[in-house]
């Protein structure tokens, strides 16, 4: 499991997620606002009785907002002893990786700070999210 | 080395009784300051330091057996008449109660006793000695009050009949030139106000020459209480002292006056049966409990609200039916455990109370005035966590009354009014809500004077302090830096101003007024709410977004109309009961849409949070409801304006508006484009 990775779609890319680092992925939810927060916040959900921050994947990597589809989910995801809720558009697969290399300068589109290195897997190179940069806020 | 039981078990258990038994000193002391040589409370003294002394010695705590043991002795002294009570005395022995409580503190801490008892228990030693020898009159040993059988037949009868015998010792004036006679008249006295069972020396022996009769011990039967025995005994010339103990029955038959001297097995406390009932539980394990119970208050809400929509849908289906009768029933059990567990959290403000007469006489002694305190509602519960909160608060308000409110006795007397001021502190359950109330008869607050310091403080102009009205003025207490050195007496001690009263009452979602009337006294009434948890909210609507506002903070809900409300500087506001309330927009803050209908009346509702109060414009009202208060956490951190969130009926996310927040929001923005501040 220790190299198992989620895999998401942002627009046109896909980016992958340590398993290691996922809670849960739930569909898309209502989400409260909270007033006067840093942009790319979207607010807070119910999660089975437990308040948990969400935040759009599009907004922090400064895309254009998307309109919310069927496949839509938030990518819950651990941070120290709570959870935060990542909305990206879709989430396809489970894979694992031949081989890790560290992240090329000018591989993607979005900063590289926010990756963490590329993946080799049988579908091609796949961008790896550093989860903890992303939720920096 | 294993005793078999637990030592920190027994620890906890000493500690405990320590607490209480320094409580009960500290309560004795100052009955005995109030009313001198009362043989009940110097009774009751004795008793508390024997058991102290005992249970400090078992635990091994030597210093603490040590000054005990030493204070024990002045108070045998004091009990067998020997020395009387003087306000040295009394300072002495809350010195050492400061003592004991240190020594308490530091067992606690685990780190060793540095508490130096030396001196005190020096000043203890000099009052016996010094004290012992002027007040009592060298005599040679003293002779017994034997009681026959007859006599001691008497002592039952009375005390079984339910009144009272005591022993009064009467010094009469070694140059009184009739004491025989003095000692006579004393007796036939006596005998009006009861019986008078036995003498020493016996009155009836005629033989008896002056040089005998020095002090007369006169055991009386009668239903009167020691006071009025006392004064009148008093009356007669010639009568230097009179004490009054309780005789206290030793053994069938013979009884001797000496033996009320010998120590008492400590007496049982009447309520052992209830101590047998407690179990001490961990705070941490009610809130855990608290916690679950909040999720339940929450499920049950939705469960309710599934409820309706099932029956909307299969309006015939018997099992609906039941849902709902299920539901009604759990919505029932649950509300009353929701009681049931804040109940448990809950304790009486006596905790806190008890601790204001010691501090008020310690203040009025230092200021060198006379205070009365009145303590009024001691039994009203509220959380834990906001007695905590409150104290801080509360014990700086007395500080500002005994300082800056209640008058020096010069100053009263030419006011005309009573030399001694009043103090009364006051609590009580209103709704949800518990007051506060910390009232003074001393020089109230001139607003003259408090615009004249903000000035020179630099907190206001002299243009914006001519604008203030009475009210406004007095508000200006509450602004950081009002206090200064200058006014903090070296017995507040510390720098808190009312700015930090205000803070802990907002951090509380609190409320505090204040009305004071010159040269009458001043009335501060907090507001808070009974508990932390669980609160009450109104549900309103800020354009499609549905807000909590805390009950506790919500003052009224009015409606105005819309031409009724005027720019001032930039700020909109309104008039409501004569008081000018700034009208906010929060969705102007918030970033919500206005709502585009337009209505002719505005529903306001109207916040407040200590002294301040704000008029937030709603498009909605929706109702009250039970809310659970969950943390935003960490991730999100502090969001300006929002104290945290709740879940609603229907399972979405609701913030709970912080008013506090939101005023520093308005203030903040108001300040950047120069309009005043709400």
């Amino acid at each position: 499991m220790e190299n198992q990775y989620v895999v998401i779609e942002l627009g046109q890319e896909k980016y992958a997620i340590r398993i290691h680092d996922v809670y849960e992925v739930i569909k898309m939810q209502t989400i409260t606002e909270l007033p006067n927060t840093v942009s790319f916040f979207e607010g807070v959900i119910n999660l089975r009785g437990k308040i948990v921050p969400v935040i759009s994947l599009r907004k922090r990597f400064g895309m254009e907002e998307a309109p919310v589809t069927k496949s839509t989910r938030i990518v819950v995801v651990n941070r120290d002893e709570e959870q935060v809720g990542i909305v990206v558009d879709g989430v396809t697969r489970v894979t694992t990786f031949t081989d890790i290399q560290p992240p090329p300068n000018d591989f993607s589109a979005v900063d590289v700070s926010y990756l963490s290195g590329i993946g080799h897997s049988e579908h091609g190179l796949i961008s790896l999210l550093n989860i903890p940069q992303i939720l920096m806020g | 080395m294993n005793f078999g039981f637990d030592r920190s078990e027994l620890m906890g258990a000493f500690l405990e009784e320590v607490d209480e038994q320094i409580q009960l000193l500290e309560q004795g002391l100052l009955r005995l300051e109030d009313h001198g040589d009362s043989p009940e409370v110097i009774q009751s003294l004795f008793r508390v330091a024997h058991t102290l002394k005992g249970s400090s010695a078992a635990m091994g705590f030597e210093e603490m057996k040590l000054l005990v043991h030493k204070m024990e002795d002045v108070l045998e002294q004091l009990r067998q008449g020997r020395l009387s009570v003087t306000r040295q005395m009394v300072d002495i022995l809350f010195q050492c109660l400061d003592r004991l409580q240190y020594i308490r503190n530091e067992v606690v801490s685990g780190g060793g006793i540095q508490t130096d008892t030396r001196s005190v228990i020096e000043a203890l030693h000099n009052l016996l000695t010094d004290g012992v020898l002027t007040i009592v009159p060298p005599s040679g040993p003293r002779e017994s009050l034997v009681l026959d059988e007859e006599q001691a037949s008497q002592v039952d009868d009375a005390i079984e009949k339910g009144r009272h015998v005591w022993i009064c010792e009467v010094d009469i004036n070694p140059a009184c030139e009739m004491k025989f006679a003095r000692a006579h008249l004393v007796l036939r006295q006596l005998h009006d106000m009861g019986t008078v069972i036995a003498t020493l020396p016996d009155l009836h022996h005629l033989e008896i020459d002056d040089s005998q009769v020095g002090q007369v011990t006169y055991l009386l039967d009668t239903h009167l209480d020691p006071d009025e025995l006392d004064q009148t005994i008093r009356e007669f010339v010639d009568i230097q002292a009179v004490r009054i103990k309780p005789f206290i029955r030793q053994a069938v038959g013979t009884v001797t006056a000496e033996m009320v001297t010998i120590d008492q097995p400590p007496s049982v406390p009447k309520d052992i049966k209830r101590t047998v009932h407690m179990v001490r539980v961990d705070v941490d394990r009610l809130e855990q409990l608290m916690n679950l119970v909040g999720e339940l208050v929450i499920d049950q809400t939705r469960i309710a609200q599934a409820g309706k929509v099932l029956r909307d849908r299969y309006r015939t289906d018997e099992t609906v039916g039941d849902m709902e009768q299920i539901s009604h029933h759990l919505i029932r059990v649950v509300g009353e455990l929701q009681e049931s567990v804040m109940k448990i959290r809950m304790l009486p403000i006596e905790q806190l109370f008890n601790r204001f007469p010691r501090l008020v006489r310690d203040l009025a002694h230092s200021l060198e005035k006379e205070v009365h305190l009145e303590l009024v509602g001691q039994e009203t519960e509220l959380d834990r966590t906001v007695i905590e909160e409150i104290s801080d608060p509360l014990i700086h308000l007395i500080r500002n009354a005994l300082d800056h409110g209640i008058e020096p006795v010069e100053d009263r007397k030419i006011a005309g009014k009573p030399t001694k001021g009043t103090l009364r502190i006051a609590a009580s359950h209103q709704e949800n809500q518990v007051v506060i109330t910390i009232e003074d008869d001393g020089a109230g607050i001139d607003p003259q004077k408090i615009k004249a310091s903000a000035i020179r403080k630099g907190i206001i102009s002299e243009q914006e302090a001519e604008g203030l009205t009475d009210h406004d003025a007095i508000q200006l207490i509450y602004r950081p830096g009002f206090s200064t050195a200058e006014n903090i007496s070296d017995v507040s001690g510390r720098g808190v101003g009312m700015d930090i009263v205000r803070e802990h009452i907002e951090k509380l979602n609190g409320l505090i007024d204040v009305e004071s009337r010159v040269g009458k006294g001043t009335k501060f009434t907090i507001k808070l709410p009974l508990t932390l948890a669980i609160i009450t909210g109104l549900l309103v609507k800020f354009g499609k977004h549905t807000y909590v506002l805390p009950m506790g903070s919500v003052v009224e809900i009015v409606r105005v109309p819309e031409e009724e409300i005027n720019l001032v500087k930039g700020q909109p506001m309104a008039v409501v009961r004569e008081r000018a309330l700034p009208v906010v927009w929060l969705h102007d803050y918030f970033g919500f849409r206005r709502s585009d209908r337009q209505k002719k009346h505005l529903s306001i509702v109207i916040v407040g949070v200590a002294e301040k109060r704000l008029g937030l414009v709603v498009d909605e009202l929706i109702g009250n409801q039970e809310i659970v208060v969950k943390p935003l956490g960490s991730y999100i951190g502090k969001v300006e304006g929002i104290s945290g969130v709740t879940i609603l009926g229907d399972g979405n996310v609701a913030p709970i508006l912080d008013v506090v927040g939101v005023a520093r929001l308005i203030d903040s923005r108001n300040a950047a484009a120069g309009h005043i501040t709400v």
